[in-house]
């Protein structure tokens, strides 16, 4: 019988890997072929003839190191993130504030709820959403990003909005106590609801209908995952 | 017999499911999904090894060294909660797949 420790460790010489994983990965597969030699010689198979079979399991050793180095790489989770969430997140965010502000620049004055303008300025933005989406959502699929990570990447622009809009009301009530005057109950209710529908619900709906819809395209043509079996 | 090209992805799949009844070393795992499947699956070790690692850097699988009761060490693979948790997923679109070809097939000789 063959030194399958040997035989291995020379095979497998090359393996970019550190020594203490590199003899893992020789004493796990040299037990293996040990097992596989010793099952062929219980069903009767010569010496010769169960290590031939045995060393048909590899039919390219060079193959095979690169394959286990590419495998055993620990892949950085920060990094990972980054490419699935953030950069799509803020590519989405970006383009769908420039449209807006773009749009904003044809407009003749500032645009409030209860000016005329302000259907062409937000119709547009709004039919807008669900490409921006899109795109956050395909650039996070691309880079592997999960379900969850995908349709965050896609609603990015309306979470930073959330935050943002969260964070104006100790800051609104510390800047009435400043200059003493209080807004009445009903009119800041009536802004929370408007604001929070107009600039929250539904561009975060749009933009959602354009990460889904990308998700599932992806989830329909993504092909099996990288495995094999000899 | 099935050819490799549509063996390709269930791998992940049947690994996971023989560890779901405990614990096996790359050998014995081999072993029992070429007995279960009836030789349909048969995983080499130059298949099957860069495959678990694959699996275990992602967390689906752990290794141990372990001692059997005849002395020798073996590396045993245990499936984690993350693999557990992507076993269902994963036979639902295989279900899926499969009852999609089955009805194709029915199609095509009606």
């Amino acid at each position: 019988m063959p030194d399958w420790l040997r035989l291995v460790s020379q095979r497998l010489s090359e393996l970019a890997l550190d020594s203490a994983e590199k003899e893992e990965v020789h004493a796990e597969l040299a037990a293996h072929l040990e097992e596989t030699c010793e099952s062929f010689r219980r069903e009767g198979l010569s010496e010769r003839a169960a290590v031939h079979r045995t060393l048909s399991q590899v039919d390219n050793w060079h193959d095979l190191q690169r394959s286990i180095s590419i495998a055993k790489k620990t892949e950085d989770p920060m990094k990972n993130r980054m490419r699935q969430l953030w950069i799509p997140g803020f590519l989405t965010l970006i383009l769908s504030t420039i449209f807006l502000m773009t749009l904003q620049g044809f407009q003749p004055r500032t645009v409030s709820w209860s000016s005329p303008g302000t259907v062409f300025l937000y119709v547009p933005w709004l039919m807008s959403l669900p490409l921006f989406g899109a795109l956050g959502a395909y650039f996070s699929c691309r880079a592997g990003g999960s379900r969850r990570t995908v349709l965050l990447a896609s609603v990015f622009p309306v979470l930073a909005l959330t935050a943002a809009f969260l964070s104006m009301f100790p800051i609104g009530s510390v800047i009435e106590r400043i200059i003493g005057r209080k807004n009445g109950f009903g009119i800041v209710a009536t802004t929370i609801l408007r604001d929070g529908v107009g600039w929250l619900l539904v561009p975060g709906a749009a933009l959602l209908a354009g990460g889904l819809l990308v998700h599932i395209l992806f989830s329909r043509t993504s092909s099996s995952p990288d495995t094999a079996i000899s | 017999m099935i050819g490799p090209g549509i063996k390709r992805g269930t791998a992940e799949l049947a690994i996971l499911s023989v560890l779901e009844d405990g614990p096996l070393h790359g050998y014995e795992m081999a072993r029992r999904i070429e007995r279960q499947t009836k030789g349909t699956l048969r995983f080499t070790l130059a298949a099957l090894y860069p495959m678990l690692y694959r699996m275990e850097q992602r967390g689906w699988i752990r290794g141990n060294w372990e001692t059997a009761g005849n002395g020798r060490r073996r590396r045993c693979y245990r499936l984690t909660r993350a693999g557990k948790k992507e076993l269902s997923p994963l036979r639902r679109e295989w279900a899926e797949l499969f009852r999609a070809l089955h009805q194709l097939t029915k199609v095509a000789h009606a």
